[in-house]
């Protein structure tokens, strides 16, 4: 079963309003939303990277989704607005912070750059303004290969029917490239009237040229597997990682040993079959082996 | 043995298979609004939907078939009707920002093939 996600939400100051849009998307059934934090680096001076605020600090308590019964995940993510090659600086430590990055390249070297080379989860595509560019195969096709998605906004087509047709008209062409193939959608919503229910956007997208399956899947599929592209990204396109959930050894067995190396055993063993499947790129940090307590094992091929 | 026949017909089970019987899709809507104290009568909503249409799809968009089945004037909650596109609808309704320049959202509560309402009303 397939959950939505929201993967565009603007960071806003204001934190009433913010709470507001979160509240308002787990109303309307989002399970995950980014708050996205945009970076405009200009050439006169250096700029510093803003830094996401954790959000427990934002919020509270986070609302609870409708239907789920849970709360409400929320991720950080960065865009950089990219007008120079210069802009992007691979391996930078502060985007290690980010769990999603994005640029939204503005010429067609750079979205070249974007789709082929650049270590990234998500291009925007501009829906302000008339395409800067047209979009060609040869890169839309690398950029499906290495799992990077393509964001279609679509708040400015509520905000002002100019807009609207800007949008309409670079969403469609992007369509007719990536044969509408890992493309996501998401809001930019800066209000709370300005975000839509999960199905309302999915009908929306018949309007941009996406089949019934294919607008359903930019909803909610294509956004899981660029979070988990994300994943990989941060951690050195590991496919195995362990993190240690605190978990207190269960109570009544006076030998933790024995559950722990039976776990350490089951763990060795998943890891041999990741290798042996031959997926090349295996991490294992065994600075993170077992002690007694409790252990994910996360696969991703 | 025409007799025999006819009291045959009248036990006979038939099986009809419809695919697509029925023309027509029904929504439940809910208008939120910026301001909660606007109040909208019913055709006004059916003016502001018609106008949202004109803005999407032009005057072709503005002729779609459909119809304000009930309205609750209290929670701004309708049920519409309408005419084999519903895409077109939908979408002008998702479309829709601002009325009367405050900012409005139309939720879009249920979508059906069958109709929600009681045959009584």
């Amino acid at each position: 079963m397939a959950v939505f996600m929201d993967l565009n939400v603007p960071f806003l100051p204001d934190r009433s309003d913010l709470r507001s849009v979160v509240e308002t998307a787990a109303h309307l059934g989002f399970s995950t939303i980014a708050l996205n934090y945009v970076f405009e680096p200009t050439a006169k001076k250096k700029q510093e990277i803003p830094t996401p605020t954790p959000i427990n600090e934002l919020i509270d308590q986070l609302p609870m989704v409708q239907g789920r019964s849970r709360p409400i995940r929320v991720l950080n993510r960065l865009t950089v607005l990219m007008s120079d090659a210069s802009h992007f600086r691979p391996n930078a430590p502060e985007y290690r912070c980010f769990d999603l990055l994005a640029v939204q390249p503005t010429s067609e070297k750079l979205f070249h750059a974007a789709c082929m080379v650049y270590d990234i989860d998500i291009i925007c595509v501009p829906m302000t303004e008339k395409l800067p560019f047209f979009f060609k195969r040869a890169p839309i096709n690398g950029a499906i290969d290495r799992g990077v998605v393509f964001e279609v906004s679509y708040s400015a087509a509520i905000r002002d029917s100019t807009m609207r047709r800007y949008t309409i008209a670079n969403a469609v062409s992007l369509m007719e490239s990536c044969k509408g193939k890992s493309v996501i959608l998401s809001s930019a919503a800066q209000k709370a009237l300005e975000l839509r229910g999960p199905y309302d956007v999915t009908n929306l997208a018949l309007l941009f040229g996406l089949s019934d399956g294919d607008a359903k899947e930019a909803v909610s599929s294509t956004c899981r597997a660029a979070l988990l592209h994300a994943e990989t990204r941060r951690t050195a396109s590991g496919i195995i990682y362990t993190t240690r959930s605190q978990r207190e050894a269960p109570q009544g067995s006076e030998d933790g040993r024995f559950e722990s190396s039976h776990l350490y055993r089951r763990y060795r063993c998943l890891c041999c079959v990741a290798i042996e499947l031959q997926w090349n790129k295996v991490m294992m940090s065994e600075s993170n082996t077992p002690s007694g307590l409790y252990y994910w094992i996360v696969i991703y091929a | 043995m025409k007799e025999v026949e006819e009291k045959e017909e009248a036990s006979v089970y038939q099986r009809v298979v419809l695919k697509n019987a029925s023309p027509y899709h029904y929504l439940k809507v809910r208008l939120v609004l910026e301001d909660d104290s606007t109040r909208l009568s019913a055709v006004e909503l059916k003016y502001f939907i018609i106008t949202g249409l004109k803005s999407l799809y032009g005057e072709v968009g503005a002729a779609l078939n459909f119809d304000v089945l009930k309205y609750d004037e209290d929670t701004l909650t309708a049920f519409l009707r309408v005419y084999s596109s519903l895409v077109k609808l939908w979408s002008s309704l998702t479309l829709l920002g601002s009325y009367q320049n405050q900012a409005c959202a139309f939720r879009v509560l249920q979508v059906s093939r069958l109709n929600p309402l009681p045959k009584n009303m």
